[in-house]
């Protein structure tokens, strides 16, 4: 892992077009403000981890999932 | 960006995959039962990959997603009726028990079909929320 120091209200840019910015350094927290392009994702680690988590659960229980749902037979509403 | 037509007219594309599986960029909607709740989400590049997904208002009638700015102008929504939601549902192993991911839809423009899986990260949508199938 690359690990740079930075101060309050300095950046790290990654690729062309993603920048990093310590904006607020107070006590155990840090401040982060991100610029990317609108077409990449930005997510605190551990709600994007949950989520990868739970994509590959869904793909995992999909043959107990369609079963239980195919016999349940719901309808939707119109 | 290539476009495709006629025979792929139904194609989703996740320009950037969906988390877990971000190799994957085209997928089909396909009903598990006629006019059912539930569809299957299923990748077009796996076979392997498909998960059940359900329209959430079918069990919770107020919930409302806020989408961040990022997250409209990357899909192109200019209205909130060109949005398709679905979210991913598991089973809980022994149980059986059947939950509805709140709080990473799939937000889909009605129009390009191009969609992305969003984090709700600022709300309090819960990553498990249980339904009774039979309810919808």
């Amino acid at each position: 892992m690359l690990i740079l120091t930075r101060r309050e209200g300095e950046s790290i840019r990654i690729g062309h077009d993603v920048v990093i910015t310590v904006m607020e350094i107070r006590g155990n927290q840090v401040r982060i403000g991100v610029e990317a392009p609108r077409s990449v994702q930005v997510h605190r680690a551990e709600v994007y981890d949950q989520v990868v988590e739970q994509n590959r659960a869904a793909v995992s229980t999909l043959d107990r999932a369609a079963e239980i749902l195919r016999t349940q037979v719901p309808t939707k509403e119109t | 960006m290539t476009v495709e037509t006629s025979p792929e007219a139904n194609t989703i594309h996740f320009p950037g995959g969906i988390p877990g599986f971000p190799h994957l960029t085209r997928f089909a909607l396909v009903e598990i039962v006629e006019n059912g709740a539930f569809q299957l989400l299923q990748s077009l590049e796996d076979e392997d990959v498909a998960m059940v997904v359900c329209v959430p208002w079918l069990f919770f009638p107020d919930y409302a997603p806020n989408l961040s700015d990022e997250d409209q102008e990357a899909l192109g929504l200019e209205r909130p009726e060109d949005a398709v939601v679905f979210c991913p549902v598991t089973i809980e192993p022994e149980s059986d028990l059947v939950h509805l991911n709140l709080l990473g839809p799939f937000v889909v423009h009605r129009k390009t079909l191009i969609g992305r899986q969003v984090v709700l990260a600022d709300s309090d949508y819960p990553l498990r929320a249980t339904v009774d199938p039979g309810a919808a």
